[in-house]
């Protein structure tokens, strides 16, 4: 794996990568990170009011991906889509043969689950298949948490490399010319910085109501400033050593000197940092959600699902699972910044050798 | 020479002024007037009622200053004081014909924009002084000074009210600058005491911040601590207790309003006790919060009072002006899309009531044959088919590369599980909407520019429905004006025109029945909920008349209101039997009370 051509890693970093996976708390916490990505990535064949399989007089449907199959398909007498789990009990009672394989949450995260004589929200049931009940509106509480999680969690990605991306082009290049041109970049961060930023941004949303783009373009307008400083210090350092010296002789450009050869022995500061900007972007988005300002509803959010728990005190589940829910992220994301910080922290090496 | 010409100069200045007081001071009442007075219909007090007691409310916020006009005096005690100044003439809540108030006989000219009115000679200032005719030529002088920096009232008193003429201390008569329908709802005056402000400059807005104005009615402030709180105290001699329609009302002694900054606060004061009253209008108060102690043992009762007042246009505006909204059918079929019926029962729990069109509760001014459009998933397709429309892959309807899918604007969090639950319905109808939550002041600000598609809103009501506003071409399809489905239709211009001219009131209320009828026909608007009642939680000491309000009522325990308030009293021997009684763990049977009286007729 080392020796192929796509994956050679050098010998420092395959060593830093050793590294942190013998810390097994950081270690394990990513693996299962990358777990509860993927489950969220594939969320739809685990919870989902349609259906995964439905097998109707010898002919096998897929409902999950695709269009929506319309309930006259399965000799239903209506045009909207089937509800499958109405149909499940159907089959049953008629007992022709026909069956349908429901995910393990058979609810998406919009859908309402109301009843008859009583209100939302319902508390965990095993029988109904709310496993972490039900929010005031009657929505599985599970979706709402797993799909909204799938938002977070590449909201923040999305951020992270949009924020990350001026913001390290931007540092380097401070440090790297340096004179006039780092003086005026370092005013204008100055100034940028002491603008308030949250409130900036739930002004800019209470007067258009932004969408996921919109959003990381809006965050990401005041989420690049904190690279830079540490990116401009870096370089300093580096464009004084050897190799930059040596890259200048044979004529390199400064764009290829930054990109080609600063940013990538800078990485091991980029990748400290990553795991955290990672929580800060979650807690971000959960908190403007949690104040309205976010993404507008009825997308499935945590901060909506927070402040639906805060007004009902009673429901101890909503409140409950949600503050579960942010912990348990927020600490595997932290478990593996602080992980990747210690493999990657220069002092050991250098004891090492 | 010198001296004589100044001589002259002041005996023509002295003489003039001297035949211009004359030629002022005493014009002629008509001698062909009919006086008018009302002391036929029936009292709503209860004879019941005893005095005394002190109750005990809240307010959100202090008040910005006690003026009621100027900067910063739109805020919500402005009602308070405004409550206990009292006007020539009321209208009764049940009846709606006119009742005394400061006046005691009106009568009508014939030229249809002046009204004449007696005083009461009784009637006094709260510092003692009677209340005279010249009072209300002051309310003129006074609304129309630049000084109190009101443009607004400026206008109105300029514009709208021509002049009072005083005939005497008692008698006087106020002269609209044109002819209206309904004069008397316009020319009721209320005076304003010309020997409390006297020559007003331009320090009046700094310096009646805090000042305490004499006034009319039942109570007066008596003492107030900025931040904290206001106290009202009843006038010992009133000089209006004994009137026909305030005999046994306005009975406590004392109401005292505490600034609670929170409204869970205020539900935890009331359930100690130190709040006589809270509003649990909301299904979550009305079944779930009241479920506690102090209501199960009977030491709070509780009432759901149906009133019978006007409802304020809730519901959904399309945009007309958007190319999917200009067809009627489409338009239609969005009404059936909504299943309104389904939010009442389930997120509403049925205590809200389908509002069948916008103008309801307007008495005979209402068409109550007109009926909402139901959710009928049959006649969406049918109207959408006749459009040719189709429906998409993913079960949206599609027509040249435009798709069904709109946007909703809203401007309230607590509406926020509605709106989720007509959305998912829609999508069985094949339409999507599109939540939009905005600030509310950028909601209004996007809707009275007509850049909605859709928006989720009411309007507040007036004393008659008001149409020229909401459907006239004459506002249609320019920002800024309240016609925000951006109506244009000739023959419903047509009707509003006569209605708006017309001074007889057959006539009006016959147009009126049809301009609801042809709005309804348009279809721009999907009317949603209405609450026709008042639910009020209230300690046992409490008294209400029976029946406990009035076909108006908003609050059963509005302490100043001249035409509704003032109706409840309190009892000191129920209040004693009920702190032994807590004291001792006794309990009393639960009270859930549920009047009907005046309930709105509403057909199955």
């Amino acid at each position: 794996m080392a020796n192929s051509p796509v994956m050679k890693f050098n010998p420092l970093t395959l060593k830093k990568i050793r590294r942190f996976k013998s810390i097994r708390r950081g270690y394990y916490s990513f693996l299962i990170f990358i777990v509860m990505i993927c489950v969220s990535l594939f969320a739809e064949t685990m919870i989902n009011k349609r259906a995964l399989i439905v097998h109707y007089e010898g002919e096998y449907y897929f409902p999950t991906y695709g269009d929506m199959i319309p309930g006259t398909v399965f000799g239903l007498d209506y045009d909207y889509e089937t509800n499958y789990r109405q149909l499940g009990k159907q089959f049953e009672a008629q007992g022709k043969g026909n069956w349908i394989l429901m995910p393990v949450v058979p609810y998406d995260a919009y859908e309402n689950d109301l009843r008859e004589n009583e209100y939302p929200p319902f508390p965990p049931s095993l029988k109904d298949r709310h496993y972490l009940g039900t929010d005031t509106v009657g929505r599985d509480i599970v979706a709402r948490l797993v799909y909204g999680f799938r938002i977070a969690i590449f909201f923040s990605l999305a951020l992270l490399l949009v924020n990350y991306t001026a913001g390290v082009s931007i540092g380097s290049a401070m440090g790297f010319w340096g004179g006039r041109f780092d003086l005026f970049f370092q005013r204008i961060i100055e100034i940028w910085s002491n603008i308030p930023f949250l409130y900036v941004i739930i002004i800019i949303s209470s007067i258009v109501v932004p969408n996921f783009f919109m959003l990381i373009v809006i965050m990401a307008f005041f989420g690049w400033i904190g690279m830079t400083w540490t990116m401009r210090t870096v370089t300093y350092k580096e464009k004084e050593r050897e190799y930059v010296i040596a890259a200048k002789a044979l004529g390199a450009s400064d764009w290829r000197i930054i990109f080609k050869h600063i940013i990538p022995n800078t990485v091991a500061i980029i990748v400290t940092f990553a795991p955290f900007s990672v929580s800060g972007g979650i807690v971000a988005l959960t908190s403007l959600d949690y104040l309205g300002f976010g993404l507008p509803p009825p997308t499935p959010s945590w901060g909506e699902l927070l402040q639906q728990g805060w007004a009902n005190m009673s429901a101890w589940w909503i409140v409950g699972s949600v503050v579960t829910a942010m912990v348990l992220t927020l600490l595997t994301v932290t478990f593996i910044g602080e992980a990747v910080r210690e493999a990657f922290d220069p002092k050991l090496h250098t004891t090492y050798e | 020479m010198n001296k004589f010409l100044r001589v002259m100069i002041r005996t023509v200045i002295v003489s003039v002024f001297f035949l211009q007081s004359v030629a002022f001071a005493a014009p002629e009442l008509p001698k062909d007037i009919e006086w008018l007075t009302n002391d036929s219909d029936p009292v709503f007090a209860s004879p019941e009622a005893k005095k005394g007691g002190t109750l005990h409310s809240s307010i959100m916020t202090f008040p910005m200053t006690f003026r009621v006009v100027g900067p910063d005096s739109n805020n919500s005690f402005r009602s308070a004081i405004l409550d206990n100044q009292l006007d020539l003439i009321g209208i009764h809540p049940n009846t709606e014909n006119i009742i005394p108030e400061l006046a005691t006989h009106w009568a009508f000219d014939k030229d249809k924009k002046t009204m004449y009115f007696k005083l009461n000679k009784d009637a006094r200032w709260s510092d003692g002084k009677a209340v005279t005719a010249d009072d209300f030529a002051y309310t003129l002088e006074f609304m129309r000074s630049k000084h109190i920096i009101a443009p607004w009232y400026n206008d109105y008193y300029t514009k709208e009210i021509e002049k009072v003429i005083v005939y005497d201390d008692h008698t006087l008569a106020v002269v609209s600058a044109r002819a209206v329908p309904d004069l008397h709802l316009k020319l009721g005056l209320s005076p304003v005491p010309r020997h409390f402000y006297g020559k007003l400059n331009k320090n009046f807005v700094r310096k009646y911040n805090w000042k305490i104005v004499p006034n009319t009615g039942p109570y007066q402030i008596s003492d107030f601590k900025k931040g904290k709180y206001v106290r009202f105290k009843r006038k010992k001699d009133w000089w209006a207790t004994d009137l026909r329609y305030f005999k046994n009302r306005f009975n406590v002694d004392k109401v005292i309003f505490n600034v609670v900054r929170d409204i869970n606060m205020m539900w935890e004061y009331f359930k100690k006790a130190k709040e006589d009253v809270f509003a649990i209008n909301f299904p979550s108060y009305w079944h779930e919060k009241t479920k506690i102690p102090v209501v199960e043992n009977g030491y709070v009762h509780k009432i759901w009072f149906f009133n019978n007042t006007r409802q304020s246009a809730t519901g959904m505006w399309l945009n007309q002006d958007r190319k999917i909204f200009k067809d009627q059918n489409v338009r239609y079929a969005f009404a059936h899309a909504m299943n309104i019926q389904r939010v009442i029962e389930k997120v509403l729990r049925n205590d809200y009531f389908r509002l069948e069109h916008g103008f309801m509760g307007y008495g005979r001014y209402s068409n109550n044959a007109i009926r909402a459009r139901r959710f009928d998933l049959d006649k969406v397709n049918d109207y959408m088919k006749a459009s040719a429309w189709k429906r998409g892959g993913d079960g949206i309807w599609e027509k040249d590369n435009m798709r069904f899918s709109v946007e909703v604007s809203y401007s309230i969090d607590e509406h926020a599980p509605r709106l989720v639950v007509l959305k998912e319905e829609a999508k069985k109808a094949g339409v999507e909407l599109r939540l939009q939550k905005l600030d509310s002041s950028a909601a209004y600000k996007k809707v009275i520019e007509k850049k909605h598609d859709v928006a989720w809103m009411g309007w507040s009501t007036s004393l008659r429905p008001q149409y020229w506003e909401h459907f006239h071409s004459v506002n249609a399809h320019k920002p800024q004006t309240n016609n925000i489905t951006n109506t244009d239709d000739p023959e419903m211009d047509k009707l509003i025109d006569a209605y708006r001219n017309s001074l007889n009131e057959h006539e009006r209320v016959r147009l009126s029945l049809k301009i609801q009828e042809k709005a309804h026909e348009i279809g721009s608007f999907v009317p949603t909920f209405m609450v026709p009642y008042v639910r009020q939680a209230y300690w046992r000491w409490w008294k209400l008349p029976n029946p406990p309000g009035t076909k108006h009522s908003s609050s059963l325990f509005d302490p100043f209101g001249s035409t509704t308030g003032g109706l409840f009293w309190y009892d000191k021997n129920v209040h004693e039997e009920t702190k032994q009684a807590m004291k001792a763990g006794k309990t009393f049977s639960r009270v859930t009370i549920i009047d009907k009286t005046y309930k709105m007729k509403l057909p199955e």
